[in-house]
């Protein structure tokens, strides 16, 4: 696993960087730039940044404190009709909810740039083109759209987004979906606070920095004002040819792999103040959560479920049984809200008694319940899929909190927020990296949260074949774990109808009658689908012989790995394993000619497998198939190794089963 | 302390009395024919429109729905969009659990509140406030009331007794008021087989009752619900709209109104503009050649941009802002395309329509605002030449699929007129594909296509030009995806937007094509055009189905055979008939060993009975079975 090549922690050496730093400056746009048809490098580019400079610095106000002014300067190329849209640009910025200041975005020097019959011609935006919208309570939206913008155009574009929030600024992207020629950052820190810079993707940052003297006038505690000497930090950061950001098929989340760098505060020292930490280590940043009201309190609260908890588990003694009993409880009553979160919003108490509740609500609730019964039960911070991966301690990075349960020294993971979720099955946007769990006294430590256990499908077939190669026979099919957490997903958004005729066409247009379904998710976490089909489809009868596919309508057709180079790890979710029992009665007056060979295949470092067994007992074939996945993400380097085994696998399914008349 | 107890006896008193039962909305009452394919009941759905002036109209709501299971709570829709004309007086809802108990209250101030700004639209001073309820138990009933006040009294909206597919209906009620003078005006469509009862319908007053309707069942290949199920339009002679006040009893006089007050002076031009233009057509003197050259000075300079503010969501924007900014809506690009052909003196009208690629009319038996996009219309002998002006790359009057063969309408200076769009026809939607390709020993395939597209197959084809190079790849790799290990190695395209004909020529190559076991090999001689659209089975199917438009495929493909190996066995050529199309296939030898393939297939557009589906299933199941037909060789 080639993670760490992802991710960097900067140590920004104190060499700054000050070459080029002149090279492009708003309103001296070239003739050669006008006049460039397409990217030199990325041919198929619709358009390209031509250049990203930003700059991040502190205003000291008197009375209010520092604001972090966010300096953006961009000038884009329009090489394509389809990088018109270019020109519609839009920054989202926090409202005044709550004890914030809102934020505000300003733009200025915005202006477009078109060659009409050899000379340069500008158009500045004007007010009409500036447009801002309250998106709603918490997010505003500005935007613009740039005047006469065509094929061939070029946009300059300046805003400044001026913010009282110092403890993490925007994240400054070097990538975007098109490519970018020249990207450069800097920022200049007063030394009353300390940020930790966080670089991700697979790019090539240069970065520097140098400490400058300065003198700020301060106001502080009693309205006293004075004249501080002061240090500040001046760093630098840029990059060059930046390709375009493009999606490759099995990957979590793309924006995990788009170069970029967060700044994170780590620590304030301001003068005659102590020094107070933000985040740091992973134990400074749990104790720092832990201490908000509404964790650490909220998760500690008691005198709403007692009773509840008596009737439901006080009297159950394995730990055990009385572990599912209150998860399932909590499962059941609680209604999730949709909003994720570390913190709880209305509180437990009200949650409880409204049945519905956000993340760390109803996962409080179920731990409080269990620490109750004696189960010692405790927070997981996470960070779901779609919100990135957590790198680098601090606050910011999780947006949910889970519950784990140590019983007989296992660890079990549990998240109620989802109604098919169960023990150790979380709902898959959960499954990313590590979480760090909380302890009470506000220890940390860190918890694996992508599954290493095997999910199975096991699929058995008992047909008989006629001789046109009409199919009859009847299917059962075994789902567990995180496959049968997909399929009631999957299911509960269909009307049952309407699942039997995807069912019927996912399955090669096969005909299926007396469908039944075992699912009930307080009984098992698994679930058996069986029906009866009929189908036309799935043989070649040919000059009398019959030519049958052994995976019949489970036979894969395509490889999943069609590009030639990889750059991002391979993401299958879960460890998984789908076992084929299939036995075929072929018809009275035929014989078996020839069967496939039955072979195993297998990857170095047994990340995928394959194998395939296939013999005639009478007028009896038995099939047995198996296909395992054995991790849940690797690394690309193995992409050519995953490629060659799919690609093997294919060419063996598609062998055939020959049968000839007598 | 005596007064606070006093004061909480008081409030619990009161809760009390307010938190009553409410037996009426228990789901015992509920007929088991109603929860038959239901995710949701309508228990009531009582609309009030109360039109007190032109300029004022109330629509108040009261919607009792018990939602069976959470695919049920999109029937809630309680939402209600408002603007600067548009006020939302009241909104509240109250839950109830399934015996009827309320569970809980929800006022004004928790309905969140959302600017209408999304995906496709840009900027909108429209917002919308909507509940956001998490529900803790199913089934449980949802009563949503609500109240709008808007001068807009061009727009009254128009009644659905059904408005969501399994969703049943207890009762849903209509009534309206309107003052006598103001010509009120209404039409019914899709009543019968539905049990609607028509209360009362006089000219200041029209009211009805619809009751037990049975949950309706989504399926494949349906026309869009509002042909099938119950509504009424309505509209009035005297109506308001943004500030201004209309009038119009036919087409014409509504044309002309919309001409009058909502576009003149609308099509102003900078004389530097007007100069550049006749400059740009020169000493041309035919009109269409004229608009030809605009048009394609319109598709160089100008962008589509989704800005809807005030009126300027009816009205176009200025032409000389948009000659200055260099983008528009769909009715500021029209507008400005029709000033600058008035600047070289060349007619156009502004043609109001559904855009959609599901064919919609305007309705043309009445007379009402309708219609959500803008086209230009030239007058071109006794027809007209139709332009998408929000597009950069269309061809010169083509329609593609997005407004081709539906009723529009027309504003003339001398009023309005309803037209039907260009219709293209099934046998000129064509694809013709003539290629060869190659197996080797191995059962590797190489080969050379060349596919030809017209008419509405070519607007499927024209953007794939533009497309990155990774999403070509995605295209041909979805279009063949019957080729297993496909690569492609090439692809030239030639776009002739005067004959309307996209020309690709691709080049690929394919390991494994032939299956070879035991010393044969097998394949499907038809690889470049097997057709995939499967046709699920739907059992009891009710609605009728149909195929919007038609399309001729044909093909010519020389194979060329390993010599290593000899034919087995060929498919036998094959040919059916039906009322959905024609298919056909040969297979011929060639002296020097290779086969040629040669195919057809003409589906035709059509309206079907519910029970013809399964016909066609079977008719598509067929041609994709012979499309299928696998050729083996012998090793030799």
């Amino acid at each position: 696993m080639k993670f760490n090549q992802l991710i960097l922690f900067l140590f920004v050496s104190l060499f700054y960087l000050n070459a080029n730093a002149q090279k492009f400056e708003l309103g001296k746009v070239s003739l050669e730039e006008l006049q460039e048809k397409a990217h030199p490098v990325d041919t198929s580019a619709a358009a390209a940044i031509l250049y990203k400079k930003a700059k991040t610095y502190f205003i000291h106000e008197i009375g209010t404190g520092f604001f972090v002014y966010h300096d953006y300067e961009l000038r884009i190329k329009i090489y394509k009709k389809e990088g018109l849209k270019w020109a519609d640009f839009k920054v989202h910025y926090r409202g005044g909810d709550e004890n914030l200041v809102p934020e505000a975005v300003s733009f200025s020097d915005c202006v477009t740039y078109n060659l009409e019959n050899k000379t340069i011609q500008a158009t500045k935006l004007r007010t009409e083109g500036n447009l801002k919208t309250d998106i709603n309570k918490y997010w505003n939206e500005a935007l613009i759209t740039m005047p006469n913008v065509k094929v061939g155009s070029i946009i300059e574009i300046h805003y400044t987004l001026k913010s009282k929030n110092v403890v993490q600024f925007p994240v400054f992207d070097f990538q975007y979906e098109i490519p970018v020629n020249y990207a450069e950052y800097d920022t200049d820190i007063p030394e009353v606070f300390i940020y930790k810079p966080i670089l991700t993707g697979y790019l090539k940052v240069n970065a520097g920095s140098k400490i400058v003297d300065e003198k700020e006038s301060f106001s502080y505690k009693f309205y006293q004002t004075s004249d501080f000497p002061f240090k500040y930090q001046l760093s630098n950061y840029k990059a060059e040819n930046i390709p375009a950001l493009k999606e490759e098929a099995y990957v979590d989340n793309l924006q995990n792999y788009r170069s970029s760098i967060q700044h994170e505060l780590e620590r304030t020292r301001f003068p005659f103040e102590k020094v107070e930490d933000y985040s740091i280590t992973w134990d400074g940043v749990a104790k720092n959560i832990f201490d908000f009201n509404s964790f650490g309190r909220e998760l500690n609260k008691d005198g709403y479920y007692e009773e509840d908890l008596k009737r439901i588990g006080l009297n159950v003694n394995s730990e055990f049984e009385r572990l599912d009993v209150i998860f399932k409880f909590v499962k059941n009553k609680m209604n999730w809200n949709e909003y994720k979160g570390i913190l709880t919003d209305k509180g437990v108490k009200k949650a409880y008694k409204d049945e519905t509740g956000n993340v760390a609500e109803i996962n409080f609730i179920l731990i409080a319940m269990l620490n109750k019964a004696g189960i010692k039960a405790d927070p997981v911070l996470i960070s779901t899929r779609e919100n990135g991966v957590p790198v680098y301690p601090n606050r910011t990075v999780f947006n949910s909190v889970i519950a784990a349960v140590e019983i007989d020294g296992k660890q079990i993971l549990l998240d109620a927020t989802n109604k098919y979720a169960s023990l150790n099955i979380l709902p898959l946007p959960d499954l990313n990296w590590t979480g760090r769990l909380i302890n009470k006294d506000g220890s940390s430590k860190e918890i694996n949260l992508v599954p290493d256990k095997v999910s199975n499908v096991n699929i058995n077939l008992l047909l008989s074949i006629n001789g046109q190669g009409k199919m009859v026979g009847n299917a059962r099919i075994q789902k567990t774990d995180y496959e049968a957490l997909n399929f009631r997903e999957q299911k509960s958004s269909l009307q049952s109808e309407r699942y039997l005729e995807k069912l019927e066409s996912s399955l090669g247009g096969i005909l299926i009658d007396d469908y039944k379904l075992n699912d009930d998710i307080n009984l098992s976490s698994s679930i058996i689908e069986s029906f009866s089909f009929v189908s036309n489809k799935h043989s070649d009868v040919i000059g009398g012989k019959i030519y049958i596919t052994p995976l019949l309508f489970y036979n894969d057709t395509k490889n999943p790995f069609v590009e030639n180079k990889r750059q991002m790890p391979i993401y299958f979710g879960f460890p998984k394993q789908e076992k084929y029992n299939i036995n075929i009665e072929i018809p009275p007056g035929y014989k078996v000619e020839s069967l496939p060979e039955s072979v195993k295949v297998s990857t170095v470092d047994g990340i995928a497998s394959f194998s395939i067994n296939i013999m005639s007992v009478g007028n009896k074939i038995q099939i047995a198939v198996t296909k395992e996945i054995s991790k849940a993400i690797v690394s690309a380097d193995y992409y050519d190794v995953l490629k060659d085994f799919f690609q093997q696998v294919l060419d063996k399914q598609n062998e055939k089963i020959i049968l000839i008349k007598v | 302390m005596k007064i606070r107890i006093l004061l909480l006896t008081v409030f619990v008193g009161i809760t009390f009395s307010l938190k009553a039962q409410k037996n009426e909305y228990s789901i015992l009452l509920i007929s088991d024919s109603l929860k038959v394919n239901a995710n949701a009941v309508v228990r009531l759905n009582q609309i009030d429109i109360v039109i007190s002036s032109q300029r004022n109209m109330t629509i108040s709501t009261k919607r009792v729905i018990t939602v069976l299971n959470e695919k049920g709570l999109s029937a809630i829709d309680a939402v209600e969009n408002y603007n600067k004309k548009t006020t939302v007086k009241d909104i509240e809802a109250y839950v109830y659990d399934g015996l009827g108990n309320e569970v809980r209250k929800i006022k004004r101030k928790d309905f969140k509140d959302q600017s209408a700004v999304g995906s496709s639209t840009l900027f909108s001073d429209s917002r919308y406030v909507y509940l956001d309820y998490t529900p803790t138990q199913y089934p449980f009933t949802v009563v949503y009331e609500s109240k709008l006040e808007t001068s807009n009294t061009a727009f009254i909206p128009q009644w659905y007794p059904v408005s969501n597919f399994f969703v049943s209906v207890e009762k849903s009620v209509l009534n309206v008021d309107c003052p006598v003078n103001l010509g009120f005006k209404k039409m019914e469509f899709n009543f019968e087989n539905f049990n609607i009862q028509k209360i009362n319908d006089t000219p200041t007053q029209l009211s009805y009752t619809a009751s037990n309707i049975l949950a309706q069942k989504q399926e494949d290949y349906s026309p869009v619900f509002s042909f099938v199920l119950p509504k009424v339009m309505m509209a009035l002679e005297l109506f308001h709209l943004e500030d201004v006040d209309g009038s119009a009893k036919t087409w014409k006089e509504f044309g002309q109104w919309y001409s009058d007050e909502i576009l003149s002076g609308t099509t102003v031009l900078s004389e530097e503009t007007k100069a550049k233009m006749r400059t740009l057509v020169g000493e041309e003197k035919d009109p269409i050649i004229k608009a030809k050259l605009i048009y394609n000075y319109v598709q160089q300079k100008s962008r589509y941009v989704s800005i809807q503010v005030g009126i300027g969501g009816w009205k176009p924007m200025y032409a000389n802002d948009v000659d200055r900014l260099g983008y528009g809506d769909c009715k500021a690009l029209t507008n400005y395309t029709k000033a600058l052909l008035e600047a070289v003196g060349v007619p156009s009208y502004n043609t109001i329509l559904y855009g959609d690629s599901y064919k919609k009319d305007i309705e043309s038996e009445f007379v009402s605002m309708q219609g959500n996009h803008m086209i230009l219309a030239i007058p071109n002998g006794n027809k007209y030449t139709w332009l998408e002006c929000t597009s950069q790359d269309d061809p010169f009057g083509y329609q593609g699929t997005f407004t081709d063969d539906r009723n529009v309408l027309v504003i003339k200076p001398e009023g309005g007129e309803i037209v039907r769009t260009k219709l293209y026809e099934d046998r000129d939607n064509t694809q013709l594909s003539s290629g060869t390709y190659s197996l080797s020993k191995e059962g590797d395939l190489l080969g050379e296509i060349t596919i030809i597209s017209e008419g509405s197959q070519y607007n499927q084809k024209a953007m794939l030009e533009n497309l990155q190079p990774t999403e070509k790849e995605a295209h041909y790799k979805k279009y063949w995806s019957n080729i297993s290990n496909l690569k492609i190695n090439k692809t030239a395209f030639s776009n002739d937007k005067e004959n309307v004909r996209l020309t690709e020529r691709t080049e690929i190559s394919a390991v494994n094509y032939g299956n070879i076991s035991g010393g044969k090999m097998m394949f499907a001689l038809n690889a470049y055009n097997q057709y995939t659209g499967t046709v699920k089975r739907i059992r009891n199917r009710k609605n009728p189905f149909e195929i919007q438009r038609g399309f001729t495929d044909v093909d010519e493909i020389t194979i060329v055979l390993p010599h290593e190996f000899a034919i087995e066995f060929l498919p036998n050529n094959y040919e059916l008939k039906s009322k959905f199309g024609a298919y056909k296939t040969e297979f011929i030898k060639k002296d020097n060993g290779s086969i040629l393939y040669k195919r057809s297939l003409f589906i035709n557009k059509g309206m079907y009975s519910n029970t013809e589906y399964d016909e066609y299933r079977v008719f598509i199941e067929q041609v994709s079975r012979n499309d299928n037909a696998k050729t083996i060789l012998t090793k030799i």
